[in-house]
């Protein structure tokens, strides 16, 4: 049973999830039993993190229509990295908030599980069975506190988007059944390169995949399926909502990603105008209504929208041209990467604020420096890296994305990604000079923070830095995944 | 014999039905009849394809659409706990209502 | 003048099955009373599984009316039994937006006729033997080669029986 072997990630994460489950329903629990919950959730989370990271020096295998391979390895670690803060972080939030701790932390873990599958998926029956584990859960977690309004409406709104973009996905995908006569990515992407290939069935597939990305874009939150997002990030759970922004979103890139290199590289479609489009429409969009935002949890959920288009900017570049899409997947996976320790960061200290004062809104941030000099600080890093500041992990990562683009020559692109990130710069700056120019009078007193997140905010500072300052590591780790996954490339 | 287009016809109707359905509906549940209806169509889809398909001993499009079957239950299961559940706070299903969260 | 083809008995049946799924699938998009919509549904459902068993796919048939017809559409009529002092009354069934989600149904439909009659799908259409064990492969592939799909598909189900039942249930522990 050495194929077992390859799944160990999940199944870790399996045995965690059924472990906690049991364990609340075995004993009479109290309102103490999430602290230990979450401590079990943590610990599986830490181990499967370390599988993942051992999985990344093994050789490119297959294994139940999973790929395991560096590219999968390094999706997993980033969205391990980042369940594990949340955990770390919110674990106390939501421990406090609900009487259904058990049932919280199996959700979670099972969550985790299904975005793992999902960074190695290459069959699209696993793919779309899998998303739909990850949204019907997520819809859960979104509503998990069911007597609060803004919660149950958040996962009723969340699960309706949800099940229309996932049921026409699923009609795209029988098409693309339909023309191939099988749902293995390889086997897509050899149709594309048989000889006897008929110029109607080929253009049959871009229907039928523009349906298919409808899914996809849901998941990733990209225009025109965005709406869904920030309703849903500002009702839902704090901890929620920063992994729906951070890890949920680096699992759909991961999948598209690869549908988009291992299967369809082959079809000889322009596919730039169409994601470049989606790219500037999603940035623009996020971005604007960014602008307007008095609540700061709102404001980040539409800032999450506008970088889904900045991470999509590299995938226009894999798209362009498979074979010298190096840099843009590269791009794809370091944004990914610092995006997700910058955005956990920033939701954490967004939660500090709640847990201290009991509001998102823009006032409770007036004269933080005074109140919390610490979180203040580290804050203003986060949102130095959302705009891009250099010395930042948020910096490298546009740089890449940007730099991709450039270097195929899509200057309309990356000049109207420029004027975006302008204005993504101004919003947050607001937040910054609220926190520093507030009046002290009001400030109110000093805030202390739960050890967790004290911790989880230190963890996200440094790997914000060391991603920013010295990134070798990193470059080295996403090199790897790139490589490895392009030479799954037919051609 | 029927040809493979009547079926794919057939199921083009009910998708554009369903997709009406769950956009235009007020009642939350309505809408999840729509969502039903569109899983339907994306099932007969499979199902024609795989039969006219040329790899028919695969199965591929008869397993997808028992996972599908499946997964529709349980989704309407998830669907219809959350429409609950907003019904008990608020005592209403209607979509347009649900404004706390906009701007 | 050109003749005619005529129909074979096969293609009235399919027709007869068709054009219920369809009319029925209408009925529950425009029906005002919810109940009527949830019946429409289930007749959808078994018109579904009509052709189903046209396609020579009579597992599925069975397991369309089973799972559907059997637990869909009863538990969406204890949902509308639930919530019913919601919209009684009133009023209109449609909101606000229908006049645009018809017309962009409308036009979805027209581009995807469009779409499928230029297609030319590879349909040699294989006749399956009788002895061939259709049911006893499925079964095989499903913990063979679908076996993750499948210890996926459980995991669903179980997170959506413990979810539902939270979210739905009335008391406070």
């Amino acid at each position: 049973m050495n194929a077992l072997g390859l799944l160990l990630p999940e199944l870790i994460l399996l045995v965690g999830a059924l472990l906690v489950f049991l364990l609340d329903v075995a004993y009479d629990t109290d309102r103490e039993s999430g602290a230990s919950y979450g401590l079990v959730s943590g610990l599986f989370l830490v181990v499967a993190f370390l599988a993942a990271f051992f999985q990344m020096s093994l050789e490119p295998q297959q294994a139940f229509m999973m790929d395991i391979d560096a590219f999968a390895a390094f999706i997993k670690m980033t969205v391990f990295a980042g369940m594990a803060l949340v955990a770390l972080a919110g674990g106390r939030y939501m421990n406090r908030r609900t009487y259904n701790q058990g049932e919280f932390w199996t959700f979670f873990l099972i969550v985790s599980l299904a975005m793992s599958i999902l960074a190695g998926a290459n069959n699209l029956v696993l793919i779309y069975i899998t998303i739909e584990l990850l949204s019907i859960t997520s819809y859960m977690l979104a509503a998990f506190f069911r007597d609060e309004l803004r919660s149950a409406e958040a996962g009723m709104k969340y699960f309706l988007y949800g099940s229309v973009a996932s049921a026409v996905m699923l009609y795209g995908l029988s098409f693309i059944y339909g023309a191939v006569g099988s749902l293995d990515l390889r086997e897509v992407a050899g149709f594309f390169v048989q000889p006897d290939l008929t110029e109607e069935l080929r253009v049959a597939m871009i229907p039928a995949t523009l349906l298919a990305l409808a899914g996809f874009a849901f998941k990733a939150s990209l225009a025109p399926f965005y709406q869904w997002a920030p309703d849903t990030y500002e009702g839902s759970p704090t901890p929620v909502t920063t992994y729906l922004s951070t890890a949920s979103k680096a699992a759909a890139f991961a999948v598209m990603a690869r549908f988009f290199v291992v299967g369809l590289s082959a079809l000889d479609v322009e596919w730039v105008p169409i994601l470049a489009g989606l790219s500037i429409l999603t940035m623009t969009m996020g971005n604007l209504a960014a602008l307007r935002q008095n609540n700061v949890k709102r404001l980040l959920a539409y800032s999450s929208v506008a970088h889904a288009g900045y991470i999509l900017m590299g995938l226009v570049a894999v798209a362009a041209n498979a074979a010298s899409g190096m840099d843009g997947l590269n791009g794809v996976l370091l944004y990914l990467f610092a995006y997700l320790f910058t955005n956990v960061g920033a939701f954490v200290s967004l939660m500090a604020v709640e847990e201290t004062t009991g509001s998102v809104e823009m006032e409770a941030f007036q004269g933080l420096i005074h109140r919390a000099p610490w979180l203040a600080g580290m804050f203003t890093l986060f949102l130095l890296s959302l705009a891009g500041i250099p010395a930042t992990g948020g910096f490298l990562g546009k740089f890449f994305v940007f730099g991709a683009a450039v270097q195929h020559q899509y200057y309309w692109l990356v000049a109207i990604a420029l004027v975006n990130a302008g204005i993504a710069a101004f919003y947050y700056l607001r937040i910054i000079r609220t926190m520093y120019f507030g009046s002290q009078e009001d400030a109110g007193s000093r805030l202390e923070l739960p050890l967790g997140m004290q911790a989880t905010l230190l963890i996200c500072t440094l790997a914000t830095l060391w991603i920013g300052l010295y990134p070798p590591q990193v470059l080295d780790w996403v090199n790897t995944a790139s490589q490895q996954i392009l030479t799954a490339v037919l051609f | 014999m029927v040809p493979l287009n009547w079926y794919l016809t057939v199921a083009a109707l009910l998708f554009a039905l369903g997709l009406y359905g769950a956009l235009a509906r007020r009642n939350a549940i309505a809408v999840l009849m729509g969502i039903e209806l569109m899983l339907n169509a994306a099932n007969l889809n499979l199902v024609a394809f795989w039969r006219y398909g040329e790899q028919v001993m695969a199965l591929t499009g008869q397993v997808f659409a028992i996972l599908i079957i499946a997964l529709a239950a349980a989704e309407a299961a998830v669907g219809l706990a959350l429409i609950i559940a907003v019904y008990r706070d608020r005592r209403t299903v209607d979509v347009e209502e649900l404004d706390l969260l906009q701007g | 003048m050109p003749t005619l083809p005529v129909p074979t008995f096969t293609q009235v049946v399919f027709v007869l099955i068709a054009a219920f799924t369809v009319i029925s699938g209408l009925g529950v998009v425009v029906a005002r009373n919810l109940f009527h919509s949830a019946l429409l549904l289930a007749a959808t459902f078994f018109g579904v599984a009509g052709l189903y068993v046209m396609l020579e796919a009579e597992f599925l048939a069975v397991t369309q009316i089973l799972i559907y017809v059997g637990a869909v559409a009863t538990l969406i009529t204890f949902a509308i039994m639930l919530t019913r002092g919601a919209m009684h009354g009133e009023t209109n069934p449609l909101n606000r937006q229908w006049g645009k989600a018809a017309l962009f149904a409308f036009l979805f439909l027209v581009g995807l006729l469009g779409y499928l009659g230029g297609i030319p799908w590879p349909a040699p259409f294989q006749a399956i033997q009788a002895d061939e064990g259709l049911i006893a492969r499925l079964g095989e592939q499903l913990v063979t080669r679908y076996m993750v799909s499948l210890e996926v598909m459980g995991l669903l189900l179980m997170v959506a029986l413990v979810g539902a039942i939270l979210l739905a249930r009335d008391d406070k522990p």
